[in-house]
């Protein structure tokens, strides 16, 4: 049965807080400076006012907050922070420490630009450049879905078998400071879906003393990248049963947790986006559909796992799929794109594919653009 | 769907008024979005936000390009929103004594109110800039007729809580009572 929720309005930022306040994280670590968000402001006042009984650590720096939390993770204690852009940057080292280290840390990433040209605007770029540190990802469309994927994302990287950390993203602006509602159950409810972690991955034991981090020789290292691909395998299994456990308790879900189709099964051309603009996509679809346009989409909601079993399927359907990029890998093209097609190709799907980069500093990406856009493709 | 463009400067709580709109419109019942427009606006500066309403859920993020209303919290900033592009039927919401210049023989329909004037009267001013935002709710909320007057007192309660609220009601309040509705 679907629990009790009220909806109230806040920010994709606030709704981010909000489901790391039911979580109840035991230690948070941020560093209080633009481009830190609202998200650790807001904890840094439950912890204040006493609501949330966490260890709220100041750090120096970006850097620092992550290694504070990876401390954190070692005890084994429910980790959380929060970053943005160039903070996400300077976090590098420790992002792929991280990931690599399998520590269960769950982190929203507020997509803004990339300096130089400082702008405060959304897109990809910052979350792409981790693309291969060994965290998942997960992309919201607003900010109900940001509440609903920062709670999925402690169960499902605190699972034994997964232990991956979670970068749930969030696009700046448009959903970090953009109020809209937001379905919020009751603090309990939330908690007991999430669950407590009192079983942790990796514990410090000073009775029983281990090495962290130790020199490791070719073999070992090699055993546990690949160990680390397999968890990567596992967590496309996990993502989809937290979801549809979610979705009972809940009553909502995202697709299947992995990528969420809209439209017909079948159509002349398929949308293929992230974030956001697949929710301006359902827009631009029921629009064109209007017109007589046969038109469809797929969100890919999880980037990291790749869901190439989901998007193969949906693509064999379709005849033509056109990817929308927030983001660019320079003297290529954009991720998402080159990941799609590396995948039809892969298994000898023949369905056309093209795609545009779209949004890139913030530009804005209206349905009548994206309307222009599949326009313009189903013309070629 | 419903789409509102605010047009304020930086320092009279603007921005806040949408989120407290949005909220006010959700009370109605709707679903409902405030998108503050952030640059390097500073304390003075034209800020933009913008508001929508809906029965169904918003699925747009983009900014309101053809609104359906427009609220001005300065009249000074007036020419900075393009009237052409607002709803023929919609109201245009205005800090002011009276009907501005530009608007009179257009025909359009206009709310305006003193909100200056009541926001000082109630001591609504910090470090010099005097905060127009609820009392322009009051005159937006008379001058559409969409969301009721209780949804909005319900929503600046919430926002401020018990000890604030008081003064930013009586000041949406009075807008309420004073703003005047008329065809341009």
């Amino acid at each position: 049965m679907v629990v009790k929720q009220e909806t109230k309005s806040m920010t994709g930022n606030d709704a981010a807080s909000y489901a790391a306040l039911y979580a109840k994280p035991e230690v948070i670590a941020a560093y209080p400076i633009t481009p830190q968000t609202t998200i650790v402001e807001n904890l840094s006042r439950y912890v204040d006012a006493g609501i949330l009984d966490a260890e709220f650590i100041i750090v120096e720096s970006e850097h620092s907050a992550l290694a504070a939390c990876m401390g954190a993770a070692w005890s084994g204690v429910r980790t959380f922070t929060a970053t943005s852009s160039q903070g996400l940057l300077y976090m590098a080292e420790n992002v792929f420490w991280s990931g690599y280290g399998r520590l269960p840390i769950i982190m929203p990433v507020v997509n803004r630009c990339l300096a130089p040209g400082w702008n405060i605007w959304p897109d990809f770029q910052d979350s792409m450049a981790f693309r291969d540190a060994g965290w998942i990802q997960m992309y919201t469309k607003n900010n109900q879905e940001v509440f609903d994927t920062v709670l999925q994302s402690f169960k499902i990287t605190e699972d034994k078998e997964i232990a991956l950390p979670s970068m749930p993203c969030l696009d700046g602006f448009v959903i970090s400071h953009t109020t809209g509602q937001v379905d919020l159950p009751d603090a309990e409810d939330a908690y007991e879906f999430v669950g407590p972690y009192d079983d942790p991955i990796i514990e410090i034991d000073v009775d029983n003393p281990w090495a962290f981090g130790p020199m490791t020789g070719p073999d070992l290292y090699a055993k546990n990248r690949r160990d680390l691909m397999a968890a990567m395998e596992r967590a496309k299994k996990k993502i989809v049963s937290v979801h549809k456990e979610f979705d009972e308790r809940f009553g909502r879900s995202y697709g299947n947790g992995l990528v969420e189709p809209y439209g017909d099964d079948e159509a002349d051309l398929t949308l293929v986006t992230l974030g956001t603009i697949g929710d301006e996509s359902q827009e631009a679809i029921d629009r064109l559909k209007a017109e007589g346009h046969n038109v469809n989409a797929l969100r890919v909601r999880t980037f990291r796992p790749f869901p190439f079993e989901d998007i193969i399927e949906f693509a064999k359907k379709n005849h033509k799929l056109a990817v929308i990029d927030r983001a660019v890998s320079f003297g290529h093209e954009g991720p998402l794109r080159i990941e799609v097609e590396a995948v039809l190709k892969r298994f000898n799907v023949d369905t056309e594919i093209t795609g545009q980069i779209m949004g890139i500093g913030g530009e804005d990406v209206s349905y009548s653009k994206i309307i222009d856009y599949a326009k313009k493709e189903l013309k070629e | 769907m419903i789409e509102i463009i605010q047009i304020s400067r930086g320092g009279s709580g603007g921005v806040t008024g949408a989120k407290i709109l949005a909220e006010a419109a959700m009370n109605e019942g709707l679903d409902s979005q405030a998108i503050p427009k952030y640059g390097s606006e500073r304390r003075g500066a034209a800020v933009e936000a913008y508001i929508r309403f809906d029965t169904s859920p918003i699925r747009i993020h983009s900014p309101v390009y053809d609104p359906d209303h427009a609220m001005v919290l300065d009249s000074s900033l007036l020419d900075r929103i393009d009237i052409s592009k607002v709803d023929k039927d919609g109201v245009i919401i205005i800090n002011s004594k009276e009907v501005p210049e530009e608007l009179k023989g257009t025909g359009r329909k206009v709310a305006y109110v003193d909100a200056t004037g009541i926001s000082q009267e109630l001591g609504l001013v910090l470090s010099g800039f005097t905060l127009v935002n609820m009392t322009m709710l009051g005159a937006f909320v008379k001058g559409t007729d969409i969301i009721s007057f209780e949804n909005l007192e319900k929503a600046i309660i919430r926002y401020w809580g018990e000890k604030r609220a008081p003064k930013n009601v009586e000041a949406a309040k009075r807008a309420y009572e004073e703003t005047k509705v008329v065809i341009a």
